[in-house]
């Protein structure tokens, strides 16, 4: 992974982390980036505890250390606890999860590795276990943190490792 | 025409109109790459087209969000070896494609190269399109979405 930022954004830190990074060198798009990312989890139907499953399980898989290292504080309060997200790694389909938390895995695992390739094992799954709103939300959400994640990695500058930070909703 | 299998939308737009607020955030947000002055609409297209085909998306493919002459279009996936493309765009594509293949593998090079024509600023543009693109082309898949029945043009690839 690369170490060393590829863009800087030299501007006097607002102690937003998100305006604070590489991303505040773009405002044409940034208030609409952090407007989208508010409505993701605040205003679709799946809880906070689901979307940071989605949200972690990509993270782990697109080996984005930030966003690896962040738990958001309402997926917290809502009952999200650190040996929960232990088990979403290989072994989650074993864990105990609920069906929903799996099914939200196996979403986000499809959208990363193969979009082109959904059994219709899995879409019957799906539909059966989540209503149309809820996947549209699902799909939204993963496409959002996987995008934010990449971009990321991308820009470079990250560590091999950083401990678990709990952040609040950037406003 | 057929709809997804996650709504009754026959289309992005329809699909994601079962959220609202979401749906009206994500086209400001996505409205906003094609007005942005750090890389051309016209350099992204090519970008967004050069996704679609290598994720084999014909709805994407068929997609316009910014008008491209149709012998650039048709000359995509040669653009290595094809003089329509500028130095500019080569430079963009090429982080395209290594993006859409192992976002880990992109090198300080392909960031330099970027940076060379559009700054700082433009690699961060050209990154932050590219997590909006891709996702969007993934979606269009894994939601099945139908193709629109007029074929302009095959995919290439």
């Amino acid at each position: 992974m690369a170490s060393k930022a590829r863009a800087r954004n030299t501007s006097a830190p607002s102690g937003n982390m998100i305006r604070d990074s590489a991303l505040g060198l773009v405002p044409e798009t940034l208030d609409h980036y952090m407007a989208l990312n508010r409505a993701i989890w605040e205003s679709g139907p799946l809880k906070p505890a689901e979307i940071e499953v989605a949200r972690l399980r990509n993270a782990r898989t697109v080996n984005c250390v930030f966003c690896k290292s962040v738990r958001y504080d309402i997926a917290k309060a809502d009952g999200l606890s650190e040996d929960r997200v232990a088990m979403i790694d290989d072994g989650f389909r074993s864990s105990s999860l609920s069906i929903r938390e799996k099914l939200i895995i196996a979403f986000t695992d499809q959208f990363l590795h193969d979009p082109n390739g959904l059994s219709e094992e899995l879409k019957a799954e799906l539909l059966a276990s989540f209503t149309s709103a809820e996947l549209v939300h699902l799909s939204m959400l993963v496409a959002h943190f996987s995008g934010f994640s990449r971009c990321a990695v991308s820009l470079g500058g990250m560590p091999d490792s950083l401990p678990v930070i709990e952040i609040s909703l950037p406003q | 025409m057929c709809n997804s299998w996650v709504s009754s939308g026959s289309d992005r737009d329809a699909t994601m109109r079962a959220l609202p607020e979401i749906a009206t955030r994500f086209e400001q947000l996505y409205q906003s790459l094609w007005t942005q002055p750090h890389i051309p609409a016209s350099t992204l297209e090519l970008c967004r087209l050069r996704l679609a085909q290598l994720h084999r998306c014909d709805v994407e493919w068929q997609r316009r969000d910014h008008a491209v002459p149709a012998p650039k279009r048709d000359a995509l996936q040669h653009w290595p070896d094809d003089e329509q493309f500028s130095a500019a765009e080569r430079a963009c594509l090429a982080f395209t494609e290594v993006y859409a293949m192992d976002t880990q593998s992109i090198t300080d090079q392909l960031a330099d190269a970027v940076k060379a024509h559009h700054g700082d600023a433009g690699l961060v543009m050209l990154v932050e399109a590219l997590g909006i693109l891709d996702g969007m082309t993934r979606l269009s898949l894994l939601w099945q979405l139908p193709v629109p029945s007029a074929m302009r043009s095959p995919i290439g690839d």
